[in-house]
């Protein structure tokens, strides 16, 4: 052991902010770096999309049904002749409308309920925030989903509203875990001492400090809601007007029994490449964040 | 009325929250010996006659209630024989009177709700009562309309307070098996209305004991008896009650050249149903359906997934079933009695009916294009197999009205006609009205959505002003076009009796929403020539009358219409049976029997 060399880099670690050390340790993570490249290609895709600059052909109508992959349709064709490959792009927006939806939704709701209950813990507040959290969490999901799709009649937004309702309650749990673990800090105390009302105490004091959690969720949740509409929209829950790989591998689940694979390979691939990209990053983000990292390094 | 989606599929919603309603007949162990599967695509809404609005409704209760009149098994097109009627009716000379005579020996299944539990015998008295209940408005019945203004003192009876135990002056029991029946005004298709599942005899005690769960509790006199109801599936048993001449092939229209092959001559003099018991699986799925069929759960497919047209099919016409397909099952296919349609809402007058000629003359400017943009060839094509044929007006190819000679200028796409229409009337792309259109959440319903938005897109109407709202169930669905919830709508009339009257009542103006004239058509020529030619017998001046009426229909732009679609039935060598889905779907059932699969094979 050299303690001559172990020194300076101690000495350079310790100069850097907790932002710029998790920013290091994410770069240093390849597969973090590959998830995020992964999700920007995609982000790109879905922006284009959304902006009408590619994939405006996805719902036109072809003289050829079920037409293989070629340069005029690089995916091939469906039952209508709709090119496959623009289909897929197109549901590239939609899962992130979906996604990023959901995600901030439920992250603020989560972040805001399960700070009040944490910050309140023992009372009243934390215990009908508790109540409904548990009411909610015991319903299964896709029978949720139905529910509110049908006491909504129609409405294109039941199933962001119910995504939303179902997912807050993980965020809530830990941002309430967090906020009763930091809630008798020093600081809070300091702020508490100088006579602040408790709502700035918790929103401006408290609730920043778990932005390391709430960011690391709003990922999993995202990746989540993507996965939940395509099964819903399968079922034929989800989106209503437009397309989305779950309505892909619905048509497709009646073309493979006669052979028509593409359907299904474009918007399974499409689907995997986006999650798989997600919980890449999703995962270096979470390392990165972690405070316990330094410790165990 | 019988309405269905073209392939109306599934609802989880349906699965979820009506299965827990339904499973009420739950619990009974499945049926055993000679048990015939049979799968249909969609789901009953309820069993009750008078709510049998729809061909999956009417398939069970055809099986499990009686009724006057049904059609002979295997003549074509249709006939009429007597069923739990003796004979015909005998009718006045005046065309106002008739009277029916039914048999004695017939008695409903057993039920609590009889004294000591067995089913009592029929009499005309229970007719009586089943026609009664239509015109109770507790009874919300979907197929008044097939009797009204028709019966002398109906309305006055339904007026009065709908009392049962008050007599219906035009209803008149002679004994307990014969009725006379006084009509207002001829009514030459009312043995025809006999024969439809809205007309099946049910029990008052069954009816009153029951209460609401008549609707999932059905307790008849027909062929079989129910046993249990859920969202997937309806199992039942033969009712030994069930007492009939036996059955004579000749009669009902057996030919050898035909049927050559099938073994029904095996089942001649035999006495039916056949089978000891029966389930029905409700599988909505195309694709889900064929799979479970082909896996042997059950006996009888029809409505092949078009992705297996091409191995199902060597040849599309004439049409000739593979050698693989030849060596399996037994086929048979034929063009439905009945219709797929579009239809506008014409209540609304953004484009429908309006007080302002201009506006009105407009309106129909714009519905016109759009059936022009509509591409009949197309969806035939692409969800038909390209076997269906397309037909101009509503008076399908089935029935002895339909006009050949027809201009076929209304199922022609015609873009730059269609453009042309809206640029003469002012339509532009800011004017252009949004469309609410609707249909039962699945990929196919999508998949002709999605086909009609973009032929919609070639005149020149924007794709976002063609808002899609989806539903779970059909029965969601037909609702919210009865409570004209959508804009345009996409539907299949399956007849109720071969006459092209059927299909002109749906646009006669009294018959409006919630009546079978979803359109809400009120058009007062085409409704003289229809108050004209419901009171005529069959006859040249009555074609006549329901051409013209036809081509109003036609020139009006009420609807996109229409196609009928060819049915292609695959049913697996052990059951002896000709399938059939049209008019009366299901009546078929009493007479399937099944062999052992080495007799099937030999």
């Amino acid at each position: 052991m050299n303690p001559g060399a172990d020194a300076p880099l101690t000495a350079d670690v310790d100069a850097r902010t907790p932002l710029q050390d998790a920013r290091a340790a994410f770069l240093a993570d390849r597969w973090a770096v590959t998830g995020l490249l992964t999700v920007l290609v995609c982000f790109i895709m879905a922006l284009g999309a959304w902006l009408g600059l590619w994939a405006t052909g996805w719902s036109e109508l072809g003289d050829q049904r079920w037409a293989g992959p070629s340069a005029d349709h690089w995916l091939g064709t469906n039952l209508l002749g709709q090119d496959i490959f623009q289909r897929a792009v197109a549901s590239t927006r939609t899962a992130f409308e979906v996604g990023v939806l959901v995600a901030v939704a439920s992250t603020v709701l989560g972040a805001v309920l399960g700070g009040l209950a944490g910050y309140s813990a023992g009372s009243w507040i934390d215990s009908i925030i508790l109540w409904l959290k548990g009411t909610l969490d015991a319903i299964p999901f896709y029978l949720f989903v139905a529910a509110v799709a049908f006491a909504l009649k129609g409405n294109p937004w039941a199933m962001h509203i119910a995504m939303t309702a179902t997912f807050w309650t993980t965020t809530g749990r830990l941002v309430r875990g967090e906020v009763l673990r930091l809630k008798n800090r020093e600081f809070v105390e300091a702020a508490r001492a100088l006579g602040l009302p408790h709502r700035i105490v918790l929103f401006r004091h408290i609730l920043p400090n778990t932005v390391p959690v709430l960011l690391v969720q709003a990922t999993i949740t995202f990746v989540a809601a993507i996965k939940s509409e395509v099964i819903l929209s399968f079922l034929g829950l989800g989106i209503q007007d437009g397309v989305s790989w779950g309505l892909m591998i619905a048509e497709s689940s009646q073309e493979v029994l006669a052979g028509h694979y593409m359907n299904f390979i474009a918007a399974s691939g499409f689907l995997f490449v986006l999650v798989m990209g997600f919980n890449l990053f999703a995962d270096g983000l979470q390392d990165a964040l972690d405070p316990k990292r330094a410790v165990k390094r | 009325m019988r309405s269905t989606l073209i392939r109306p599929i599934p609802g989880f919603v349906l699965a979820l929250v009506v299965a827990a309603l339904l499973s009420a007949c739950g619990g009974s162990p499945p049926p055993q010996g000679k048990v015939y599967r049979h799968s249909i695509d969609g789901t009953p809404t309820s069993l009750d006659p008078a709510q049998s609005a729809t061909i999956y409704s009417s398939v069970v209760v055809v099986n499990v209630f009686d009724t006057l009149y049904r059609y002979k098994y295997l003549a074509r097109p249709y006939e009429l024989t007597p069923n739990l009627a003796l004979g015909l009716p005998e009718v006045s000379d005046d065309g106002l009177v008739y009277t029916f005579r039914i048999r004695d020996d017939a008695r409903f299944t057993d039920d609590p709700a009889f004294a000591g539990g067995i089913g009592r015998a029929v009499t005309v008295h229970d007719l009586v009562y089943s026609l009664q209940r239509h015109f109770d408005p507790a009874t919300r019945s979907r197929g008044a309309w097939l009797w009204q203004g028709r019966i002398v003192g109906m309305a006055e009876w339904a007026e009065a307070g709908a009392d049962y135990d008050r007599p219906v002056e035009g209803l008149k029991p002679i004994d307990d098996d014969t009725l006379e029946v006084h009509l207002l005004e001829p009514f030459p298709q009312l043995t025809y209305t006999f024969a439809t599942a809205f007309s099946a005899l049910v029990p008052r005690e069954a009816v009153e004991h029951h209460g609401r769960e008549f609707a999932i509790r059905p307790v008849g006199s027909g062929p079989f008896r129910l046993t249990s109801f859920d969202s997937a599936r309806a199992t039942f048993e033969a009712n030994p009650h069930f007492v009939r001449d036996p059955l004579d092939l000749a009669a009902e229209g057996f030919d050898p050249e035909r049927h050559a092959g099938l073994g029904l001559e095996s089942l001649d003099g035999g006495r039916y149903p056949f089978l000891d018991g029966l389930e029905i699986h409700f599988i909505e799925e195309n694709a889900a359906r064929w799979s479970s069929f082909a896996r042997g759960n059950e006996v009888h497919n029809v409505m092949v997934p078009n992705e297996q047209v091409d191995r199902v099919l060597a040849r599309r016409s004439p049409i000739r079933f593979t050698d693989e397909i030849e060596a399996k099952y037994h086929g048979m296919a034929g063009l439905e009695a009945g219709f797929v349609y579009g239809g506008f809402n014409m209540d609304d007058p953004r484009f429908g009916h309006h007080p302002d000629p201009d506006q009105d003359a407009a309106n129909r400017a714009f519905r016109c294009a759009v059936r022009d943009a509509f591409d009949w060839q197309a969806r035939n094509d692409t969800f038909y197999y390209g076997l269906a044929e397309v037909f101009p007006g509503v008076i399908p190819p089935v029935v002895p009205e339909f006009d050949p000679t027809l201009s076929e200028a209304s199922i022609t796409r015609d873009v730059e006609g269609a453009r042309q229409r809206l640029a003469e009337y002012g339509w532009d792309e800011a004017s252009l009205p949004t469309l609410t259109y609707g249909f039962v959440s699945a990929v196919q319903q999508r998949q002709m959505f999605e086909q009609l938005r973009a032929q919609l897109g070639d005149i020149g109407y924007p794709v976002d002003r063609l808002v899609p709202e989806t539903f779970a169930t059909f029965g969601d669905y037909y609702e919210a076009v009865k409570t004209l919830r959508v804009d345009l709508f996409y539907l299949a009339w399956t007849l109720d009796y071969p006459d092209a009257q059927n299909t002109l009542q749906l646009f006669y103006g009294p018959n409006a929403s919630p009546g079978s004239n979803n359109f809400n058509y009120r058009n007062p020529e085409f409704d003289a020539l229809y108050e004209r030619s419901r009171t005529m017998q069959p006859g040249p001046e009555r074609t006549a009358l329901y051409r013209e009426m036809n081509r109003m229909v036609i020139d009006d732009c009420v609807t996109i219409s229409g196609l009928s679609r060819t049915r292609i039935h695959l049913w697996h060598k052990d059951a002896i049976m000709v399938p059939d889905r049209e008019i009366l779907a299901g009546y078929f059932m009493r007479f399937v029997d099944l062999v052992e699969p080495d007799q099937a094979d030999g």
